[in-house]
């Protein structure tokens, strides 16, 4: 165990001056964004990895140009479908 | 402890979190997605071949994490500065 591992009470908390306080919610902010990326990532990585890496057997740990290629387009092209449906979804808010 | 190392303390023990559990994620996507792929009828045991072929789909499957994360990144940052500009 180090030195910082321990658990954070009430008492800890009191003890945090502003500038700290200031810094950790940009801190928990930057967190929330990299997560909110992360987890959008791993659904991403399901669909395209259907789509992209369809060879049965894997005879090699790496991707090939082909598969890197497809995952690219594949993320691409699904905020592309993503931003369409959206738009489209306005235009039929606005004709009602 | 002084407020420097409460902020420490707090900051380490929130990145242990959120990337264990990003790895927790990964590691669960990689079972599903590799079982299925590389083990298509159970028999009574692993065959070498299964063996095989899960630990180069777990490396294929982490390597094709990277790029779309790295694809998503740059399509949001491109987002964003379309969003400046209009």
């Amino acid at each position: 165990m180090s030195s910082t591992d321990f658990t954070i009470d009430q008492t800890d908390i009191e003890k945090l001056n502003d500038k700290d306080k200031t810094e950790l919610r940009q801190f928990f902010a930057n967190e929330e964004h990299r997560s909110r990326i992360q987890s959008q990532t791993h659904e991403l990585t399901g669909i395209c990895w259907k789509k992209c890496v369809t060879s049965g057997t894997f005879r090699s740990g790496a991707l090939d140009k082909s598969e890197q290629g497809c995952l690219a387009n594949c993320v691409d092209r699904f905020m592309d479908a993503n931003l369409a449906t959206m738009k489209h979804l306005a235009s039929m808010r606005q004709q009602q | 402890m002084d407020s420097d190392s409460v902020k420490k303390a707090i900051i380490k023990q929130a990145l242990q979190a959120t990337n264990t559990a990003n790895a927790r994620t990964l590691i669960e996507n990689i079972n599903e997605k590799c079982f299925e792929r590389c083990v298509p009828k159970p028999g009574s045991s692993l065959s070498s071949g299964e063996k095989t072929c899960l630990t180069s789909c777990m490396e294929k499957y982490m390597a094709a994490w990277n790029e779309v994360n790295a694809t998503y990144i740059r399509r949001i940052q491109q987002e964003i500065g379309n969003q400046n500009l209009s």
